[in-house]
């Protein structure tokens, strides 16, 4: 039997592959990022240019100027206002639509599976085509909302045409293909809750509405709060619903964030100012986001646990 | 601790690892010769798994060098290290049936079929398992899992194999039959082994040595009456026993060619080695090292019986002196009256001496250095 | 009291009746336009008799239109083509790349894990114009304006983080000491990976994989503007459509119903795994 001795060689250092193996297999997703890095690099550097496509010979770096300029501009201002309206409009009504259906729903059985699944179809469309949906549906001449609103004696409803009802018109579609979405998240948060204070409450005679408020809402709220973020983050970056339906106009009615973005771009060739609308829209997003993530991570730590 | 090992068996130099900036162990080495078993005990949190997991090759911050029937294999994968795991959570592979789960270390060796299927037949039938080698894990019981988790870290005939804990997450009845067999199987196997328990009497019953290892460090290696008659610390002493080795703080004093103990109004006469005197110590005193008398007898204290509890088929007793001391002693057969004033002599021979400062254990008078942790 | 009981239930039915009713009439109306003739759509009052034709699908698979004008040739079907191309290969890239590195996500602790993981997340939410608009000024310079693979190399925004995010809550799920064990048996790390982890992670391997499809399916303004009218799908393809003159309803309504019928049926084959992967695995299904 041979013998080693305690003392001995200076000590392996832990061996290369494993040590690297993270990496390696993460790089090429890293790398396809990277790709996309580099727009987002060369954007932030247009927004501090002048640098319009058809003035090709004044184009050069003027700072911060394209920002205050925006924000002194009554246009942009403008954007922030429809943006916010569309969005705070959106968001709300479809938490309460989506709580609302989530709450009906909420007991398990198989109709109420069967409507859950009927439910999600809106979402499964692309937004853009269930804006050419609702567009011929609206269409004066032969759509069925159009036909329909007739019988209760309201004639010349002009949708998506005139600035006036423009608006709703979008808010309508994006209630339509959004609100599933606040439903699922809600109606598998309201089946993840806990049942012993429910229970507690049937047994103490407490009043429905008691028990949904002081019970159900304050156990919902991460559920509430994630689902809100989410949509609102997706909300202030609309783009699909409202170009499909009007490119934006009639006027300036539905120029929100990105869609005016496009529009500087293609049809205005000012690409200085069309990046410095998205980075003001990034910045915002940004901030969001993070607030998103930390409330998510916790909502999958506590799924997980349970589950 | 021996300084030179065979390496038939596994030798583990310097395993440091940890991550961030914690250090989980802290230059652990050990050696286990073939077809011993070396148990691995200590509290949660000691890095035990951490240090299976190291041998084994799965941790790839480990610092050290591991050896195997002579082979360095410190840098080879734990695919190339010839050990068998059996996991505390079984870790069988759910999509396959108890058979594959078993043959997976043949199949990696790309054995011929029926060799496979000769090699796993005969381990089942060992394990009694046989019956369900076609059903799928979820189907098997958790003994029937975990004796799939071994079979299938035996199969291979390993030279080392290391078990995290096998029987923890299962039924008492089936732990203790386990406990029987092991030894035996494992005598069988022939590879040197790492067994992991936290139960101190699992430890005594399967370990030819037994490994404490508190916070990354081994702080004793010893044959298992060794190491319940001398723990070389104060956490290893509190860990081994149940119920619990009572500590009592004193001042030794030297008296004589020995130390002497003043508790409870008696004079210990202790065969310790004079170096500690003056300090503050803790007396360790074995609850069944404690007699109890009915009467008052000279080396004897009176005590009141608070309580008396059944426990593994002895009785522990709690005992309050008038100074409001509490001890335990222990003992088989009926206690006395609860409430009832007893003597209780303590038997200093068995007793054991620790500085209170370092909770190193105090040397035997003639004690050799070799013996120090 | 019964009565009341009996009112809340009826109030609950007729609550849901009318829920059901908004959300899937538009579907089912434009499902039953797609069947009829131009001149039948063209009638108001609406009619729900159908006069049912096949006519407008036929016009558009094969491509060909006769109209009292002439023969105008349509190049739905080709959108629709360029839709399932770049959905599944996309998708299927997205895989490759995105399975491994959401098991070094799970299992590796690595410096900048979180940074590099909160990054590819941030993809998802950050607006996609601000990667499009400067994309279109140097694409023509890197040789992939127009191309099947700079499209598929873009939808990688849409398709990567979702696979990452899902994938990699299934791989944490997965106890590693499984992967350990096959490894200890004398299997190569690469044979773990792909026996043990991957099939283990499988649901959420697939329910990621559909839900990047029904996400780069629906896709609009990546194709809108990267892609000219030969390489452009569906979503974007139905918008030219409608705005060409010249084109009846029938047949844009069969358009419509062509571009949703895919991902509606794949949400019904997935709807398992949709709710968890719709919230990014905030929530269980």
């Amino acid at each position: 039997m041979s013998q080693v001795s305690g003392a001995s060689a200076p000590l392996p250092r832990r061996p290369f592959l494993p040590r690297a193996l993270p990496y390696l297999l993460s790089l090429p997703a890293l790398l396809v990022c990277v790709g996309i890095l580099i727009p987002f690099g060369t954007a932030v550097w247009y927004s501090l240019e002048r640098y319009n496509l058809s003035m090709p010979y004044l184009r050069g770096f003027i700072g911060l100027r394209n920002y205050t300029g925006l924000f002194t501009d009554p246009d942009f201002w403008n954007t922030i206002r429809v943006s916010l309206t569309y969005t705070v409009s959106t968001v709300v009504l479809e938490l309460l639509l989506g709580l609302g259906i989530a709450l009906l729903l909420r007991e398990r059985s198989r109709l109420n599976n069967i409507i859950s699944i009927a439910l999600l179809m809106p979402l499964m469309t692309a937004p853009a085509i269930a804006a050419l949906m609702w567009k011929l549906m609206t269409n004066p001449g032969f759509g069925v909302l159009s036909w329909l609103i007739s019988l209760l004696g309201v004639t010349n409803f002009k949708w998506a045409s005139s600035p006036h009802t423009a608006m709703f018109t979008v808010v309508l579609v994006d209630i339509w293909v959004y609100t599933p979405f606040m439903m699922i998240l809600l109606l598998a948060g309201l089946r993840s809750l806990p049942q012993q204070p429910f229970e507690a409450a049937r047994l103490d005679g407490v009043n429905a509405g008691f028990v949904f408020l002081r019970i159900t809402l304050p156990m919902l709220t991460p559920f509430l709060f994630t689902a809100v973020l989410f949509r609102t983050l997706d909300s202030i970056q609309q783009f699909d619903i409202i170009y499909a339906m009007t490119q934006g106009g009639p006027g300036n009615s539905l120029l929100v964030f990105q869609v005016r973005a496009y529009l500087e771009f293609f049809s205005y060739t000012n690409v200085g100012r069309s990046a410095a609308i998205l980075m003001v829209l990034w910045a915002i997003t940004y901030v969001l986001s993070q607030v998103f993530v930390r409330q998510w991570t916790k909502l999958r730590e506590r799924a997980h646990g349970v589950a | 601790m021996r300084d030179a090992v065979s390496t038939d068996g596994l030798l583990v130099q310097e395993m440091s690892t940890g991550f961030g900036k914690t250090q989980v162990l802290h230059g652990v080495t050990l050696g286990v010769e073939p077809g011993e078993t070396l148990v691995l005990f200590g509290p949660s949190g000691a890095g035990k798994t951490v240090l299976l997991r190291a041998i084994a090759g799965l941790d790839p911050n480990a610092v050290g060098r591991v050896f195997i029937a002579g082979r360095d294999v410190s840098m080879v994968g734990p695919e190339r290290r010839g050990i068998g795991v059996a996991f505390q959570n079984f870790a069988l592979y759910p999509h396959m049936s108890a058979m594959e789960n078993i043959a997976s270390p043949l199949h990696a060796r790309k054995l011929p079929e029926a060799e496979i299927a000769e090699k796993v037949g005969r381990i089942a039938r060992l394990l009694k398992i046989d019956h369900v080698l076609a059903q799928q894990p979820r189907a098997l019981s958790n003994g029937q899992k975990q004796r799939t988790a071994l079979a299938r870290a035996l199969v291979g005939a390993p030279k080392v194999l290391l078990m995290d804990d096998p029987l923890r997450n299962v039924d008492a009845k089936l732990r203790y039959e386990m406990r029987m067999e092991l030894p035996r199987l494992l005598r069988q196997a022939g590879a040197a082994s790492i067994y992991v328990t936290q139960d101190y009497r699992e430890a005594m019953a399967l370990g030819d040595r037994i490994a404490v290892l508190i916070e990354g460090h081994i702080v004793q290696l010893d044959a298992p009456e060794q190491v319940y008659a001398a723990p070389a610390s104060v956490a290893v002493a509190r860990l081994f026993g149940d119920p619990p080795l009572n500590l009592l703080p004193c001042t030794p004093k030297v008296t004589g060619d020995g130390l002497t103990v003043r508790l409870f109004g008696l004079d210990l006469a202790l065969p310790m080695a004079a170096g500690i005197a003056g300090r503050d110590a803790l007396l360790g005193l074995r609850p069944e090292s404690i007699g109890i008398l009915g009467a008052p007898a000279p080396g004897a204290a009176r005590a009141t019986l608070t309580a008396a509890t059944p426990l593994h088929g002895k009785v522990v007793l709690l005992l309050r002196t008038p100074e409001g001391e509490e001890i335990l002693a222990s003992q088989v057969g009926q206690p006395p009256e609860t409430g009832s004033t007893v003597w209780f002599r303590p038997a200093p021979e068995t007793a054991l001496l620790y500085d209170a400062a370092s909770g190193l254990l105090t040397l035997h008078a003639g004690a050799t250095t070799e013996e120090a942790a | 009291m019964a009565w009341r009981d009996g009112v809340l239930r009826a109030l609950r039915g007729i609550a849901l009746t009318l829920v059901v009713i908004f959300f899937l009439f538009p579907i089912f109306w434009i499902f039953l336009m797609s069947f009829e003739t131009n001149e039948t759509v063209l009638r108001v009052p609406p009619t729900l008799t159908p006069h049912l034709t096949l006519e407008n699908y036929v016009a558009l698979l094969s491509g060909q239109l006769v109209t009292a004008t002439g023969v105008m040739n349509i190049t739905f079907l080709h959108n629709l083509w360029n839709s399932v191309l770049l959905s599944t290969c996309s998708v299927a890239v997205a895989l490759i790349l995105g399975v491994p590195a959401a098991y070094a996500f799970a299992r590796f602790r690595f410096r900048g894990r979180e940074d590099i993981a909160f990054t590819l997340l941030s993809f998802r939410f950050a607006p996609p114009l601000l990667v499009l608009l400067p994309l279109t000024l140097y694409f023509q310079d890197i040789g992939l304006s127009n191309t099947y693979v700079g499209l598929i190399w873009i939808y990688q925004l849409i398709c990567l983080p979702l696979i990452l995010w899902i994938v990699r809550g299934y791989f944490e799920d997965a106890s590693p000491d499984i992967e350990f064990a096959y490894r200890v048996d004398g299997h190569s790390w690469w044979r773990a990976f792909t026996r043990i982890a991957i099939p283990l992670a499988g649901p959420g391997i697939a329910a990621a994989g559909l839900l990047s499809f029904i996400f780069a399916w629906n896709n609009f303004v990546f194709a809108l503007v990267l892609a000219s009218a030969d390489k452009q799908p569906v979503t974007v393809g139905a918008l030219a459509f409608v705005t060409a003159s010249g084109i009846q309803y029938g047949i844009i309504a069969a358009a419509i119903v062509l571009s949703v019928l895919p991902t509606l049926a794949l949400a019904l084959y997935a709807q398992r795994w949709l709710v968890e992967g719709l919230s990014l695995g905030a929530v269980k299904g």
